[in-house]
């Protein structure tokens, strides 16, 4: 099982997710749409271990993150390399946890682009994120993804 | 970062859930910002609460923020919103006033004041060195640069959060070694309102640093408004500071660069965006929002003119000048001016999409053009309202 240091915890909590990757700053107001729980791409982040660079763009974003969770598309954690007030704002708000990851930020996108089905775990007040591959369990809400 | 007791409190949740969430919050944004303090503000003033921007994501948080008992703990007026309170505008659209209302009622039952105005300086003038946690770009530029207090540039729901708890993390520019000027920049001729925009929008493109103005003659608030909000808009500066005007010992100089600039060099970088004359669909003033002085500056050039206007005229208007100032709206409807309250074209939608659109502010040329994708160019109130022909 591989290990990624986190850089610094910033909403803590559990976290067992398929890791998906977004390439690009997102700008949650316009980019993402709560009632979905899908990006511009298309893709679905809902229950997922989200990693991206950071946010970009308009403050509303706080009430877009917010909103994922109140439609039930709430990604199960946030792995960022940057974190604005907007993003931070909203993940608290919504209980999302959120990670900065640095030093070893490439080494993580690298690993879920060349590897199928990477699994993110963490446990509560863990400095690191335990990577492995396969399928979650139960494809939702089980003991280790419930939020504390 | 360091708590006092009474915020260690209010974190635990002695003060109730909602004040203990809104206040961690501002913990975990300081902290990524590297504050190691929290500072007592004074004034909120809550952008980000026009439903159009918002959404139903937006309503959503504010109405469980007020079920859940949350009031503001300080003096907290708000942005415009996305409807015109006359309720008579050819122009923005009302689709969303069932929404938007729904939004108001959340605030207000917050205790956020029903100002509804961008111009959070006229309600309540800040003193120097007070700390705010403000949103809305162009008032926080004027918070910093005119009167000298200390609010970085906030969104919408961390403002309304840090007047929830009345604190906000001592970082950026609340710290004062965090307000050097760097870069000097001299204009010598004298600033009218289209000058103004257009030095605004200069800064905002070419500036990165903290500017140091150097204005001979003094310009007036008129004109320092036009020229923050346009700077906030195409930058992201929230102090400009000007010399003369930012009150002293708010501020610090440590200039690496220094410019020169004059009338002739704005026009000729902007002459693609200057209003050449002629007929116009739409010419629009207020952005930001005008004072009574303004629209009554404004009311006597249309009068010099005989009321004649080469197109629709649109003025925005906080809701408190509309009270004042009920029987210079009364004249101005007559004379076929349209004035709009408590709203602004930038934060709304529109019924129809305008074609030519004149416009003496540099702040809504960039937003008008790049949100709505009009067509519009810059000139100053005298030619919109008569010179040119």
């Amino acid at each position: 099982m591989k290990r990624i240091r986190i850089d610094k915890i910033i909403v803590d909590g559990s976290c067992r997710a398929e890791a998906l990757v977004v390439d690009h700053k997102i700008s949650f107001f316009g980019e993402v749409d709560p009632r979905t729980g899908r990006t511009v791409e298309g893709y679905y982040i809902g229950g997922k271990a989200l990693i991206f660079p950071g946010t970009r763009g308009s403050t509303v974003g706080t009430y877009i993150i917010y909103g994922l969770k109140y439609y039930g598309h709430a990604p199960a954690c946030m792995i960022v390399y940057d974190a604005e007030p907007i993003l931070i704002a909203g993940a608290v708000l919504a209980d999302i946890p959120l990670f900065m990851v640095r030093k070893e930020y490439e080494e993580l996108v690298g690993h879920v682009k060349n590897e199928k089905q990477t699994i993110i775990l963490h446990g509560h007040g863990e400095e690191v994120l335990m990577i492995e591959q396969g399928k979650t369990c139960c494809s939702g809400r089980n003991r280790w993804s419930r939020q504390d | 970062m360091y708590l006092t007791r009474e915020q260690e409190r209010i974190l635990a949740g002695e003060e109730g859930w909602v004040k203990a969430k809104a206040l961690k919050v501002i913990v975990r944004v300081g902290e990524a910002l590297g504050a190691d303090r929290l500072v007592k503000i004074r004034h909120a003033h809550v952008s980000g609460i026009s439903y159009t921007n918002i959404g139903e994501p937006g309503l959503k948080f504010l109405e469980e923020l007020a079920s859940s008992g949350a009031e503001t703990a300080v003096y907290t007026t708000s942005n415009p919103t996305c409807v015109d309170l006359t309720g008579e505008s050819s122009l923005i659209d009302y689709s969303y006033l069932e929404q938007q209302l729904l939004v108001n009622k959340a605030l207000e039952k917050m205790r956020v004041k029903p100002t509804y105005t961008c111009l959070p300086y006229m309600l309540r003038a800040p003193a120097p060195h007070e700390h705010l946690a403000w949103g809305e770009s162009n008032a926080v530029a004027m918070a910093n640069s005119f009167y000298g207090a200390r609010t970085n540039r906030e969104g919408g729901p961390i403002a309304l959060l840090a007047s929830i708890t009345g604190y906000i993390y001592d970082a950026g520019l609340h710290k004062i070694e965090e307000r050097t000027a760097r870069v000097m920049i001299r204009f010598y001729d004298q600033l009218d309102d289209l000058t103004a925009s257009l030095l605004g929008l200069w800064i905002g493109e070419t500036v990165n640093n903290i500017p140091l103005l150097e204005l001979t003659p003094r310009p007036s608030i008129h004109e320092i408004k036009l020229l923050l909000a346009s700077a906030a808009a195409t930058g992201s500066h929230a102090l400009v500071v000007i010399r003369g005007v930012t009150p002293p010992r708010t501020y610090g100089e440590d200039i690496v660069d220094k410019i020169s600039l004059r009338r002739e060099d704005l026009l000729k970088n902007y002459r693609d965006y200057l209003w050449s004359g002629g007929d116009y669909d739409l010419a629009y003033i207020g952005c930001p929002h005008l004072s009574g002085a303004e629209m009554l500056r404004i009311m006597q050039s249309l009068e010099k003119w005989l009321w004649k206007t080469r197109g629709k005229m649109i003025l925005s208007i906080p809701p408190i000048v509309s009270s004042v100032f009920a029987r210079e709206l009364e004249i101005l409807k007559k004379k076929g001016i349209e004035v709009i309250v408590g709203t602004c074209p930038v934060v709304t939608r529109f019924k129809y999409k305008p074609g030519l659109v004149v416009t003496n502010s540099g702040k809504a040329f960039f937003y008008l053009r790049r949100l709505h994708k009009l067509d519009v160019y810059l000139a100053s109130i005298e030619d919109i309202i008569g010179a040119k022909y």
